[in-house]
């Protein structure tokens, strides 16, 4: 295993904790659009409040990963799906000024509450959106991007893929709210869960299923060498939808958790299994993208220092804000 | 379309996008060192005025932290997206350098802004201080990270290149490059500056309406001693830029500022031109006569400065951008050094916090240092160009390789967000400031030896 391998694999890494992290944070905001009682939404918007830089941070880590350890995959795959991450980065300026525009009020504001779900929705879907984009193949010619502005699409792969990275979330939301809450609010999300896990369930089976006719891919998922790794994700992760699905109303927040980590952690595997050695499929693997070992060393000490550091502070400001929710009883004047 | 279209339009946006960026750390830096001094004198002397200053400012700091991080973010994305060519070839270096930056910089501010912002009755004096502390800890280390980052542009070192792309080869020379020192203090000094105008300023503004007068009188006192000291320091520094970093190592960039095209150039000095780039010379300027000698330090008033077309022409910088932003940032530094002297004059006659008509020339001062601060980025920025690494690799080499349209349709939703975002940020500080430092009157925060979640959790930041 070379370092690229080992960079490529940290990468997957910082792609899991943003994924669990400001999953949630972004599901919370898709909640509250479903959710119809402005004192349960307030109660789950200030699980995002407290938290969100910190979790979205895991995304900057993730983009400049690829930057400085992959640079070949910045310059081609970032300009390739120039469209869906533009609109991400518009949903993603409105969630935040929308968070802090909601504490400058007691209780739901309305407005701005509107502006949190829809613009966490859409960071969602064009996050997903992106993602669908870059597996179903890039156009390569000379060491840059040869497609043209709608290539990203695929027939419209991206936009299933899109939909899928909503239902992601919104399950993560919903496991996350429904073990920090008790009572009508862990009710409601424990509906809603269920929900996002059929609709997960299914955007992933056809975003497995429908890739190979997508784009130019190549990813050959029958590659014998590569078959028992996604099979064993792909197992972990349906086994982790089933339990979920079962725990949410059904058993504590500790069991609902822990299939979502099962879901995640079959995800990463599955997506391992299927991508490497690529990271731009069809045609940039990860060796061919890599930065020279100067580079790579300095970025692996780096990180590797500040990771647990990070790690440390981000748990303890978990633990300060720890404890179940408490949905205020008496009616806020605004 | 053309690619001087996609070149043009890429550019456009990147200096929109960085220019709204850098505002809200040029307030969120020194401000969070202003709530850390508020909240150590109330640890200190357990008066509550200190309380409600660290509060009031926290709110403010809040609304503007957000949109600070957000358009960060932007950024972030943005090298790789309109850049891509320079994505790849500076991935090794920069990216590795704003790596750093993620790890110790951006984790550090985002995971104790949660602790500062809403810990009120989850945590004690001593954490919230600490939390603080981190948060401008974490502040700095941005500055310096980027600083670092953009120093390497300028002034290139410690790199080899194999097929175009830049490789490390001695990572003391790519940090500690030759402009990076001078360029950093320069911009964290900066910052202090500007923080403290708009705390000057709001704090004025108290005076002029007569209400929470202990609050404005330190708030004025604080903003003005601190001006008083660094802004004499700034000058210093940036004379030493002038000649020591942007003379030595971006020749063109010092002839494009002064505004000057003919070799021999001129003894005057500038203070208005208007270009025309492409004949190399001014239709008309306004000038004053031997002050450019002086400046040059020769009092006879015989040295000329020299002009642009000492530059091969496809080498010249634009003119307007790097004379007009390095003029706004120069004169925008004397107008504040002579505000903040007039400030200790009255000071020392005891005459401050009654002089009504310096608490109006405050309020308008607010957004001084943001102007300095933006004049200085276009001129240094600009004055680079042609090129994006300086004299390695040229601007028009780096862009991705898009549809003009794309980066135009980005372009516009990009100002149009930004311009309201600006108008959202300034009506929420407004009234942050209207509401004063009492807001919410009735919300008192727990205990703070108490660890569990407050009965209601809603809470208003600050209150």
């Amino acid at each position: 295993m070379t370092l690229a391998d080992g960079w490529m694999i940290y990468l997957l890494l910082a792609l899991t904790m943003y994924v669990v992290l400001d999953g949630y944070d972004l599901g919370i905001g898709v909640l509250t659009l479903l959710e119809r009682n402005d004192r349960r939404r307030r109660s789950m918007y200030e699980l995002v409040a407290w938290m969100w830089d910190g979790n979205e941070s895991w995304l900057v880590l993730l983009a400049l990963a690829i930057w400085s350890g992959l640079p070949l995959v910045a310059g081609i795959a970032l300009p390739a799906l120039y469209i869906p991450l533009a609109l991400m980065l518009f949903s993603l300026i409105l969630r935040g000024v929308s968070i802090e525009m909601l504490a400058q009020y007691e209780g739901w504001n309305p407005s701005w509450g509107t502006v949190f779900g829809w613009a966490s929705l859409l960071a969602a879907f064009w996050q997903g959106a992106a993602f669908g984009g870059l597996l179903a193949g890039v156009a390569v010619r000379g060491g840059s991007f040869a497609g043209h502005p709608w290539s990203f699409l695929h027939n419209g792969y991206s936009m299933l893929t899109g939909l899928a990275a909503v239902a992601l979330y919104t399950f993560a939301a919903a496991v996350w709210v429904y073990a920090r809450s008790d009572g009508v609010l862990q009710r409601s999300v424990a509906r809603l869960g269920r929900f996002a896990v059929v609709a997960l369930a299914a955007g992933t089976a056809l975003s497995w299923a429908l890739l190979q006719t997508a784009g130019s891919t190549n990813l050959d998922a029958g590659a014998s060498s590569r078959l028992p790794v996604w099979l064993a994700g792909a197992a972990i992760l349906a086994s982790g939808l089933a339990v979920a699905f079962w725990s949410l109303g059904h058993a504590s927040g500790r069991i609902a958790v822990g299939s979502a980590l099962a879901v995640y952690g079959g995800g990463l595997t599955l997506l391992l299994g299927l991508l490497y050695p690529r990271v731009v499929p069809p045609d940039i693997t990860v060796h061919a993208a890599a930065s020279p070992h100067a580079a790579l060393v300095f970025a692996i000490v780096g990180a590797g220092i500040f990771i647990p550091i990070i790690l440390t502070y981000q748990s303890f400001a978990y633990w300060v804000f720890r404890g179940k929710l408490r949905v205020p009883k008496e009616v806020t004047v605004q | 379309m053309s690619h001087d279209t996609l070149l043009d339009l890429s550019r456009w946006q990147w200096a929109i996008t960085a220019m709204f960026h850098v505002t809200f750390p040029a307030l969120t830096v020194g401000t969070s060192v202003f709530m850390a001094a508020c909240y150590w004198m109330y640890m200190r002397t357990d008066e509550d005025v200190w309380l409600r200053m660290f509060r009031f400012w926290r709110r403010i700091f809040g609304i503007g932290f957000a949109i600070g991080v957000v358009s960060g973010i932007v950024l972030t994305f943005e090298f790789g997206l309109n850049w891509g060519p320079f994505a790849h070839d500076v991935g090794p270096i920069i990216g590795v350098i704003i790596l750093m930056e993620v790890v110790t910089a951006f984790f550090l501010e985002a995971g104790f802004l949660g602790l500062l912002v809403f810990g009120d009755g989850r945590i004690g004096k001593r954490m919230m201080m600490f939390a603080n502390v981190m948060v401008t800890v974490g502040t700095v280390l941005s500055v310096t990270w980027i600083l670092v980052a953009n120093s390497w542009m300028q002034t290139p070192a410690g790199f080899k290149r194999v097929d175009g792309q830049f490789q490390p080869v001695d990572w003391q020379h790519v940090i500690l490059n030759p402009s990076f020192p001078l360029r950093f203090i320069h911009m964290l000094v900066a910052v202090l500056i500007s923080a403290s105008w708009f705390i000057g300023g709001i704090s004025a503004w108290y005076f002029l309406k007569q209400r929470h007068l202990p609050i404005a009188r330190r708030g004025v006192s604080i903003a003005l001693g601190v001006l008083a000291i660094v802004l004499p320091v700034q000058g210093f520094i940036g004379d030493s830029v002038a000649f020591d970093v942007v003379g030595k190592y971006k020749a063109p960039e010092l002839l494009a500022m002064e505004g000057n095209w003919s070799k021999k150039g001129s003894t005057s000095y500038n203070l208005l031109v208007w270009p025309d780039q492409s004949a190399a010379e001014n239709d008309w300027h306004v000038a004053i006569p031997m002050l450019g000698s002086f400046i040059g330090k020769d009092f006879s008033g015989n040295t000329p400065t020299p002009g642009l077309k000492l530059v091969p022409s496809k080498l010249r910088p634009l003119m307007s951008p790097t004379f007009y932003g390095f003029r706004t940032m120069y004169l925008g530094y004397l107008l504040m050094f002579a505000v903040a002297m007039a400030g200790v004059i009255l000071r020392l006659r005891g005459r401050l916090f009654s002089a009504r008509w310096f608490h109006k020339v405050l309020l308008w001062m607010t957004p001084i240092g943001i102007l300095a601060i933006w004049g200085g980025w276009i001129t240094a920025e600009t004055g680079r160009q042609p090129w994006i690494v300086n004299r390695q690799l040229l601007t028009a080499d780096a862009v991705s390789p898009l549809h003009a349209w794309q980066v135009l349709a980005s372009l516009v939703c990009f100002l149009a967000f930004y311009l309201a975002l600006l108008g959202i940020y300034s009506w929420y500080v407004a009234r942050a400031v209207r509401q004063g430092p009492d807001y919410p009157p009735e919300a008192e925060p727990q205990a703070p030896a108490q660890p569990q979640a407050p009965v209601r959790p809603g809470l208003v930041p600050g209150s």
